[in-house]
């Protein structure tokens, strides 16, 4: 029996598979129009190549960045909404802000880019009201069946209803989508109350609504992917990769589209997380260099943090959804390098992208990129790029660099390109503080994993800057994605407002909560059930967000084993002011605390990616996996002769001393003077300060 | 490269690093407080100072907070309690008169001190709920800057780490909403002492020497790259008016508004000589602290345009080198002690908005149609069963100007306002309010053009005990301007009624203070809309249909403003029909509105139609009869005269008529007018389109009297 992952990127599609008699990896180039051709293409000729069978293949793990493409080339569905008479336009007004402070040609995407027409948005009468939800106005049906006859004139494929206060009764929406279902039969519809149950109707109705946009299109990809790939042969259980980090069935993820958002970048952090514990580090900095643009996370415990939902945006739209907390910075090894009119030095946030690419690409790019620094530093060897599948042209890097950035400095070409290098690092260390350091996590107690291909060339020098423990790069820098996505768990997450004091606490809403968590518990437990997973396999994490009374933020606090009482309530509040210290450094120890959402969530162990071991140095020595010598400039502008190593040829317990490159096919590791790197069982590498 | 300079990559390092500081302050400070205002609305500021107190970075929050905090530490030096720094000062300061932006923005600064020596400072500003003011949250008609509240000039709160109890317990017993105040105190503190840590750590990283020059040099690179684009633009002297509605007390005393923007070099000045004198209200604007911030934020949206500019200038004070302010002692932009200065918010948006206008010949592809450029700051207060206030403070939203490439985008904060509004559902979770209507106006349409001017909101909150309304507030009567062939916008309104009644509304001026309501009672305020830019000829036919299908623009209208004529049944245009009517309307003759747009015909006709009367008796109106009242409604058709006579007899001098929206163009004129007369309210819109009419002026002029006639009849039909 084996198992694969997919990873599906913007240039690439990347491949995992593990059978039992050994893990392989593979790469193709992906297919944009229609993602699943790569995904086959690549299985097909995996399988072939680990020699296994497409029926023996029990389970595909795909990551995709289909959501995501849909909502950044804003080509989703047709929507059509339902909503509350009188707040027609909350979808258009948000949350009033501009996206810039000076500005007055400033874009809108939520006006701009809407994700239902205004002319689409039907208010209907019907009124709940605060604070216990009754029903003032019952909802008009007439109005409702009025607004799916336009809706039919129109040929909207997709709807949404979204009425105010349905977080705390959503019979209303419930009764409008009978009628939508009714008369619209095979028509995507949902709810915001289904969507994301809570308070805060702009979030609430933006997270439905684009799971409405981005719905069709994506379930019709993965229903048309089950296809080819059951026509291909393969019986296995197709699962998707979700933006917390867990992983769902095709029809789930179809219903809930807007929960495979951050689908792509997800595996990169999972990967990251159990390479770091295969290295026996739970304390992990991931930081994922891609061409455009470099994801960082900051993995506490061995425990995977998911974002402040105040704080998830997607294409300028807030999403209600748990999402893995990262950030994404404009930082990659296309980062163009420029001066600009007033003598200020600029790395990225724009990228050369693929095409023109870096200038050493030779497809035309004249701009300096990080790429094009790394060669004339001697760092990124011209001829062993993807082993020597894609030749760079070095003369045309130091032509780019030395026009665009070394001349108007007045600076050498080599200064330069370290100075191309050192901004890069710079902003890319500002954003792990930014994500650390400024969460309340100490760097110096992590390790900083960096991957993507061009990860490892940067990884001593982050560190360093950040004053990380040390650096482990991962057995396959360039797909450390791909294997993630076969370390991650089946997960199912439910959430319901309950707006209380938690300070002194009725016996009612001691039952209401006990109440809510069964019934999540219970809707948890249907949905892996659903799914097939035995009750033995089932967990399940209880979770208070509360905020200090008056505040607008909530934070996560666990709720405690068993049920909750009267003697184990201040386990939850002290567990709020510990998360409030640790997140903003201050706690109000005699402040209210209230309780705001309870949120469940249900999840299936998964078993762990099995990588086998490497063969044991023994005899051999790091010489054996010497390629050759050459010049590399370090970050003290010195230029060193120095060796190359291949890393196919390094054995468990091998020590490399800086300074040293290792060469893999999908990536380059630089191991700066003054540093050593340890070669783990697995073949993972640690570097070090030398003592 | 001269020796003592760093080079462009340290440079750039250590920017980076400030501007992280920066927004960790920013992010501390919102998130733990607890106030709406400030943890919702973002109404606040934080940064990091030198010893001569240039900023050295600044959170990207709010644009007023964001270059107010150097006038805070001018304003504490003068008045430093003992008159010197010691590790472990805390320092609360919000005195107008001593360079705070307003009284509520309560700002604390921490000194930072380097190897025992004071090195810069770490500082932020807050908007308070309340802080002890006549009236609850926010206050407007009041004699003089000592009702405005609680007013601290470097008051030590913290001295050598020690607090002052004795401080700290005043402050929790001079405010309606002391807990908010005190807790979002604590954030702020806690806010500043990161910065603190943050700026020693980075001292000890690069070396003092280090971080101070390259501070200086960031300023310097700010500076060069501003002035680098003032000096695109032809020197000279360019100049824009408008008007305020009144100072919230004396009703009908309009207050002129007069920018001269010079341009000389790479300099600007921004002059605003022969605006109004010092209003007797809290409707004046602290100079240093607001006038000149809004200057500024004026000069860098428009110069250094985040969206279009490929580089982000670091936030520092070499983006204010190039400006000066002048404003008179004794003016509204520079108020004498001890006038009140707490609702200054909209006069200095206004000064933004005329910058703009001013600027709009010599810089026709960045600047944009007239928007709201005005500000509603809306305080809802009560009293709860328990004997507690509740304070609760809103900024509504406007809507921009129509833009060279783009419509003004509809409602969203405007110009120097950037602020998040409050949930409808966790508000009504919390406070005795609720939220009756949210949406995109419908009574008026925006300003046409080839690009449109943004639409205004109409926001409807309920409150559910009795309580108190203060609402700063204004554009009720100039009208958001239209640009080359554009549309002038709408004005503003706002209404008060009871759930139970919702037709008999009461209409407000756009500022008030201390207004009681009751329970049930419903205050909804309707912001203005932006002017057009552009012929609204040149909008694309297949663009108007979309605007008619979303409810942006009626099928009239588009018929009117545009020349397109829509088919809504069959959701599509009418080419033909379009074509003709376009071909039409653009060969109506010359000068009955020139491409050069003079508008000197249309002032003369609206000033006439301007019947503005004093209301200085307020008697009330004579009993009549049903039949006197017909008798008086049919004469009013007929003529002004006869109109005017009607008037006279039924109110005596106890009315007027004001023009407040206009739009004309060829073969087409539409005024709005408004009638106020012993207490009812009539508003109504007149429109001719006799194509046979002389001028454009002699059509807005008929247009007016058809709206006069329709206001007439409706108040004397009411009364």
């Amino acid at each position: 029996m084996a198992r694969v992952g997919v990873d599906v990127g913007g240039t690439n599609t990347d491949l995992v598979l593990e059978a039992d008699h050994g893990v392989y990896f593979h790469k193709v180039a992906s297919t944009p129009q229609d993602q699943s051709e790569g995904v086959i293409k690549g299985l097909s000729e995996l399988c072939e190549q680990a020699q296994v069978k497409p029926d023996e293949i029990e389970l595909i793990v795909h990551g995709t960045t289909v959501a995501t493409n849909i909502t950044l080339e804003h080509n989703g569905a047709e929507v059509g909404m339902i909503t509350t008479r009188n707040f027609r336009d909350i979808l258009h007004i948000g949350r009033h802000k501009r996206p810039h402070n000076f500005s007055l040609h400033f874009d809108v995407p939520w006006q701009s880019r809407a994700l239902v027409k205004r002319r689409n948005r039907i208010p209907v009468t019907e009124r709940i009201m605060p604070p216990t939800g009754e029903v003032e106005t019952p909802l008009n049906e007439n109005e409702v069946l009025e607004a799916v006859a336009l809706f039919k004139k129109r040929g909207i494929e997709s709807v949404v209803i979204g009425f105010l206060f349905s977080f705390l009764n959503d019979s209303h929406e419930r009764q409008a989508r009978a009628i939508v279902e009714q008369e619209m039969p095979g028509v995507f519809v949902c709810t915001s109350s289904d969507v994301a149950n809570v308070l805060r109707e702009y979030e609430r109705f933006s997270t439905a609504a684009m799971n409405a946009f981005v719905g069709p299109s994506t379930s019709f990809y993965l229903s048309n992917l089950q296809g080819k790939l059951s026509s291909e042969g393969f019986r296995a259980n197709l699962r998707v990769m979700q933006s917390n980090g867990s992983i769902s069935t095709i029809e789930a993820s179809s219903r809930r589209a807007v929960n495979m958002l951050m689908s792509g970048p997800a595996g990169g952090v999972i990967g990251g997380k159990s390479e770091g514990l295969w290295s026996g580090s739970e304390n992990m900095i991931t930081v994922d260099i891609g061409g455009t643009s470099a994801d960082i996370s900051t993995i506490p415990g061995g425990q995977i943090k998911i974002m402040n939902a105040r704080d998830s945006y997607i294409s300028g739209h807030p999403i209600l959804v748990p999402m893995i907390d990262l950030v994404t910075i404009g930082a990659g090894g296309g980062s163009i390098a420029y001066v600009d009119s007033a003598g200020g030095f600029h790395v990225g946030p724009r990228s050369a992208g693929a095409d023109p690419g870096p200038a050493c690409y030779g497809l035309g790019g004249e701009e300096p990129t990080v790429t094009d620094a790394q060669v004339v530093l001697g760092r990124l060897d011209a001829d062993k790029m993807l082993g020597g599948d894609l030749l760079l042209d070095e003369e045309l890097a130091r032509r780019a660099v030395e026009n665009k950035i070394a001349r108007p400095l007045g600076v050498s070409v080599t200064d330069a390109a370290l100075g191309v290098i050192k901004v890069i690092n710079s902003n890319m260390a500002l954003a792990i503080r930014s994500n650390s350091v400024a969460r309340g996590v100490d760097p110096r107690e992590f390790s900083l994993m960096p991957f993507g291909g061009a990860g490892p060339l940067h990884g001593v020098a982050l560190a360093e800057a950040v004053s990380a423990k040390n650096v482990i790069v991962p057995v396959a820098p360039g797909i450390t994605a791909a294997m993630g996505l076969l370390q991650t768990d089946m997960q199912y997450e439910h959430a319901r407002s309950l707006i209380r004091s938690l300070s002194e606490v009725s016996a009612d809403t001691i039952e209401r909560m006990n109440t809510l968590v069964s019934d999540l518990v219970a809707e948890c437990r249907k949905d892996l059930e659903n799914d097939g997973v035995p009750v033995a396999r089932q967990q399940f994490q209880r979770i208070a967000e509360c905020r200090y009374h008056g505040q607008g933020f909530e934070l996560r606090a666990d709720i405690p084993e068993g049920e909750v009482t009267q003697a184990n309530m201040p386990n939850i509040v002290t567990g709020f002011h510990a998360q409030h210290r640790l997140d903003y450094g201050y706690a109000f120890e005699d402040g209210e605390v209230e309780l705001i959402t309870i949120r469940v969530i249900g999840m299936e162990r998964v078993t762990p990616l099995k990588v086998s071991s490497l063969d044991e140095a023994g005899g051999s020595t790091v010489e054996d996996a010497l390629l050759y010598h050459r010049e590399t400039v370090f970050d003290d502008g010195r230029a060193v002769q120095t060796p190359r190593y291949d890393r196919d040829r390094l054995r468990a317990g091998h020590t490399l001393t800086g300074p040293s490159i290792v060469i893999q096919h999908n990536s380059t590791i630089l191991i700066p003077p003054g540093y050593v790197a340890h070669t783990g069982v697995f073949g993972n590498l640690t570097i070090e300060r030398s003592n | 490269m001269a020796a003592d300079e760093l080079d462009p990559i340290t440079l750039q390092v250590i920017s980076g690093a400030l501007d992280t500081i920066a927004e960790e302050m920013g992010h501390i400070l919102y998130r733990m407080s607890f106030s709406s205002i400030i943890r919702e609305s973002q109404d606040l500021g934080a940064g990091l100072f030198d010893t001569d107190f240039n900023t050295l970075c600044e959170s990207e929050s709010t644009p007023l907070h964001i270059g107010s905090l150097p006038g805070y530490l001018y304003g504490i030096q003068e008045s430093l309690q003992g008159g010197v720094w010691n590790e472990g000062d805390v320092v609360l300061h919000n005195h107008p008169y001593f360079g705070a932006s307003h009284s509520p923005d309560l700002a604390i600064v921490i000194p930072c001190f380097y190897q025992d020596q004071l090195v810069g400072f770490a500082a932020n500003t807050a908007h308070h709920l309340d802080i002890g003011a006549a009236t609850p949250g926010l206050i407007i008609d009041i004699p003089d800057v000592y009702a405005e509240g609680m007013l601290f000039a470097g008051t030590k709160l913290y001295e050598k780490g020690v607090r002052n109890q004795a401080l700290w317990e005043f402050l929790g017993r001079n405010s309606r909403a002391a807990k908010q105040l005190q807790s979002d105190i604590e954030a702020q503190i806690a806010s500043a002492k990161l910065g603190v840590r943050r700026f020693v750590e980075l001292m000890e990283r690069y070396g003092k020497d280090t971080i101070l020059a390259a501070t200086g040099q960031l300023m310097d690179y700010t500076e060069r790259i501003l002035r680098q684009k003032i000096d695109k633009i032809p020197d000279g002297e360019y100049r824009a008016e408008g008007y305020l509605d009144d100072d919230g007390k004396n009703r009908d005393v309009r207050l002129p508004i007069k920018v001269c923007v010079r341009v000389q070099g790479d300099s600007i000045e921004i002059d605003l000589t022969g605006s109004s004198d010092q209003v007797e209200t809290g409707f004046n604007v602290p100079f240093e602290g607001s006038t000149k911030v809004a200057c500024f934020c004026a000069i860098r949206s428009l110069l250094l345009d985040a969206e279009t500019s490929e580089i982000q200038v670091p936030s520092n004070e070499g983006s204010f080198r190039p400006i000066k302010v002048i404003a008179p002692k004794g003016s509204i932009y520079n108020p004498e002690f001890p006038a009140a200065a707490e609702a200054r918010f909209t006069q200095v948006n206004r000064v933004i908005d005329l910058i703009y206008k001013a600027l709009a010949p010599v810089l026709p592809d960045q600047i944009i149609a007239g928007s709201s450029a005005s500000l509603s700051f809306v305080s809802y207060s009560g009293v709860r069963p328990s004997g507690d206030y509740w304070v609760f403070l809103e900024v509504n939203e406007g809507a921009y100007g129509g833009r060279p490439l783009s419509d003004g985008p509809d409602s969203i904060d405007n110009l120097m306002a950037n602020t998040r509004n409050n949930p409808l559902e966790d508000l009504a979770m919390h406070l005795p309010m609720i939220c009756d209507r949210y949406e995109l106006r419908d009574d008026v349409l925006p300003g046409a053009g080839r690009f449109r001017g943004g639409i205004g909101v109409v926001k409807s909150q309920r409150v559910l005990t009795d309580g108190f309304i203060t609402h700063e507030n204004e554009r009720h009567h100039d009208v958001p301007w239209g640009i080359f062939g554009g549309w002038p916008g709408t004005t503003g309104k706002v209404e008060i009624y009871n759930v139970d009644a919702p037709d008999d509304i009461q209409q407000m001026p756009a500022k008030f203070s201390g207004l009681k309501i009751k329970a049930g009672e419903v205050h909804a305020f309707y912001a203005p809309c932006g002017g057009g830019y552009g012929d609204p000829l040149e909008r694309p036919a297949s663009q108007v249909l979309e605007d008619v299908l979303d409810d942006f623009c009626t099928v009239e209208h588009a018929k009117a403003a545009y020349g397109v004529v829509v088919d809504l049944a069959a959701e599509r245009v009418n080419d033909a029909a379009t074509e003709s009517l376009r071909a039409q309307m653009r060969s109506q003759p010359a000068g009955t509105l020139s491409e050069s747009h003079d508008r000197s015909s249309e002032k003369v006709a609206l000033n006439e139609a301007r019947l503005a009367i004093p209301e200085t008796t307020q008697r009330p109106a004579p009993g009549r009869t049903s039949t006197a009242v017909e008798t008086a409604v049919s004469r009013v058709s007929q003529s002004r005269d006869s109109t005017i006579e009607s008037l006279r007899e039924a109110f005596g001098e106890a009315w007027s008529f004001d023009v407040v929206y206009y739009t004309s163009r060829r073969g087409f004129a539409e005024v709005r007018g408004e009638l106020r007369a012993n207490g009812t309210y009539a508003s109504e819109t007149g429109i001719d389109e006799d194509p046979s009419a002389s001028s454009i002026g002699a059509r807005l002029q008929a247009a007016a009297d058809q709206s006069l006639f329709k206001c007439a009849q409706k108040v004397l039909r009411d009364n």
